[in-house]
């Protein structure tokens, strides 16, 4: 192992020029195992940032810990800061509902709740806010518009949301995830369940989403990533090796480790 | 010819001998499970007709005021079924009012909230209460809870709803501490632990990422659980809630001591009632006239009728919510 000192890691040729999330000295425990070793990564706003790596290497621990959906586990355990927008999130006073309604988060599966299409987003909005009617219609179909589905839905918003294929199941979460007006998404593997036409419509969806959103995608599919994200970062057993952007990380990677990577020789 | 290929016949020999010996020994098996399957059948379809012969002189004494009268008199020899009927439907209905949201309670704490040092000991609690022997809540439910209901609860609940429309009949005096109601708590207190152990176990079916979706769009564990996991396992807690009231309906022991054992219909729920195993297992000894018996056994072929309803549906219940999980 060559020496690296972290502060090298950490001064990339991403012009960061603000930051939305910073995250500093992040230390990640599952029980005694260290899963993340001091995470030090800036994440511009309005723009897609991707993490990849091996099974195992912490990039959806690092996304877990955005949201703090760890703490539902009682033996998981995050040190360090995480900033968003300057204001440490990991903070005990940190109001953990509203703090996930600014950071809404989709999964690798679609998780559609037991309930009507409209009533899927209705009920995220619902919690914070109190709207009228004719109001909530509007957010309702915004929000569909939003991901894409809602000239496939529009005639059955009563029905199940579970009686959607998987694509538009997935798409029915984002918009769900939309309709709370939060200001990062994280995305947890979102296309990896899906069929190449159902991928490709994500793709197109977070492409559009990056004007307003701030985005996190953590991907296997270094062609996703590539595709879709502007910076990218490599981890790889619980470190960050390099972030970079995108392009650079996929065309001229400053460390042995990401290129071997990329270039599929591991992983 | 290699030395292989002329030992081939041989081996192919002894291997289509040992492809006999094993069809044989399959067949052997094969009919010793299904005669052990087909003997549950035997048994529940002898059960049903020796019911239904043993009920037959009775129910066409009767006929179908059998079950809509009410009078029961062994001297005039003049049958009905229907306080019987009453006192279990109510008893049952009353304990599972009482213990479905006590349960669904428990079960959320227990999966969603409890300190995990915590979830064992009172999970392993709920589930010891299903132990006890039904003579042990009896004994209970006679010395211990009925004298405290007669002397603190009733009479409080009397001179609250004295005066009050419809509540005044619903809980009118005199309190005797034993009666429908009493039998009620006594039930509920026995179906806890079914509703409970079923709801964690449905509760436990819920995707974890179901509901780290739903915390992730800000729910709180209330918002998780009412929005979300209920409605997720829906299904699953009526088919526990449906075979709890199975067992409710069928307890004999504790009842007869609390019940009061009296062939009336009351609308107080202090009165002293009768249910339709507690009738049963009080009167069958003093039982002389054909007739009688036979009242009593109509009463059994009734019970087993609603019991075998209500366990068929609470079945279906669970298959669909497995469907569903399974998938």
């Amino acid at each position: 192992m060559k020496p690296m000192l972290s502060t090298e890691l950490n001064t990339p040729e991403v012009v960061v020029e603000k930051a939305k999330i910073e995250v500093r000295n992040l230390n990640f425990y599952y029980g005694q195992s260290k899963a993340l070793k001091d995470i030090n990564l800036s994440l511009p706003e309005r723009s897609v940032t991707a993490f990849i790596g091996p099974s195992g290497c912490g990039k959806s621990t690092l996304l877990r810990v955005l949201n703090r959906i760890y703490e539902l586990y009682p033996k998981q355990s995050a040190e360090g800061q995480v900033l968003l927008d300057g204001k440490n999130i990991l903070d005990r006073s940190q109001d953990l509902n509203l703090l996930r309604t600014k950071i809404g988060m989709v999964f690798q599966k679609p998780t559609p709740f037991p309930m009507s299409i409209y009533e899927n987003i209705a009920f995220g909005v619902r919690l914070y806010e109190k709207i009228s009617k004719s109001e909530m219609d509007g957010r309702v179909e915004q929000a569909l518009k939003r991901a894409a589905l809602w000239t496939e839905v529009k005639d059955k918003l009563n029905a199940s949301g579970l009686s959607l294929s998987g694509g538009q199941q997935q798409r029915l979460c984002i918009a769900r995830t939309v309709a709370v007006k939060p200001e990062v998404i994280l995305l947890d593997e979102p296309a990896s369940a899906l069929d190449p036409l159902s991928t490709a419509k994500i793709e197109e969806l977070i492409d559009e989403l990056q004007a307003d959103y701030t985005i996190v995608i953590v991907t296997h599919n270094m062609q996703q990533a590539a595709r879709v994200s502007k910076q990218t970062a490599f981890m790889y057993l619980g470190e960050l090796v390099e972030f970079d952007r995108t392009e650079k990380i996929f065309t001229s990677p400053r460390e042995k480790r990401t290129q071997d990577y990329i270039t599929g020789r591991f992983g | 010819m290699s030395a292989v290929q002329e030992a081939l016949p041989a081996i192919r020999g002894s291997r289509d001998a040992t492809v006999r010996r094993f069809a044989f020994t399959d067949a052997i098996f094969h009919g010793l499970t299904r005669a052990a399957a087909i003997l549950v059948l035997v048994l529940l379809s002898g059960v049903a007709i020796s019911l239904i012969v043993g009920a037959w002189p009775a129910l066409s004494t009767f006929g179908f005021s059998f079950i809509t009268t009410e009078s029961w008199n062994p001297v005039t020899e003049k049958f009905g079924a229907l306080a019987p009927i009453y006192g279990t439907i109510i008893t049952s209905a009353i304990a599972i009012l009482i213990a479905v949201p006590l349960g669904i309670g428990i079960a959320i704490f227990l999966t969603e909230l409890c300190p995990r040092p915590l979830r064992r000991p009172i999970g392993m609690a709920v589930e010891l209460l299903a132990g006890i022997p039904s003579i042990i809540y009896g004994i209970w439910g006679l010395f211990v809870l009925a004298p405290f209901l007669q002397t603190t609860v009733q009479p409080f609940i009397i001179s609250v709803f004295h005066g009050i429309p419809g509540l005044n009949s619903l809980f009118a005096g005199p309190p005797y501490g034993i009666g429908l109601l009493t039998s009620a708590m006594i039930l509920a207190i026995m179906i806890l632990p079914f509703i409970t152990s079923i709801t964690k176990d449905v509760f436990d079916t819920v995707p974890s990422v179901l509901k780290e979706s739903a915390y992730g769009i800000g729910c709180t564990t209330w918002e998780v659980t009412r929005r979300v996991v209920i409605p997720y396992t829906r299904i699953g807690i009526m088919g526990g809630v449906m075979l709890a009231l199975g067992r409710a309906l069928g307890e004999t022991m504790a009842v007869t001591f609390v019940i009061g054992n009296a062939h009336r219909i009351s609308t107080s729920l202090f009165a002293p009632a009768t249910t339709i195993s507690a009738t049963i297992a009080n009167e069958f000894t003093e039982a002389v006239g054909d007739l009688y018996t036979s009242s009593l056994v109509a009463l059994g072929l009734i019970l087993f009728i609603i019991t075998f309803l209500i366990l068929a549906i609470a079945r279906y219940m669970l298959m669909r919510i497995d469907a569903r999980t399974g998938a």
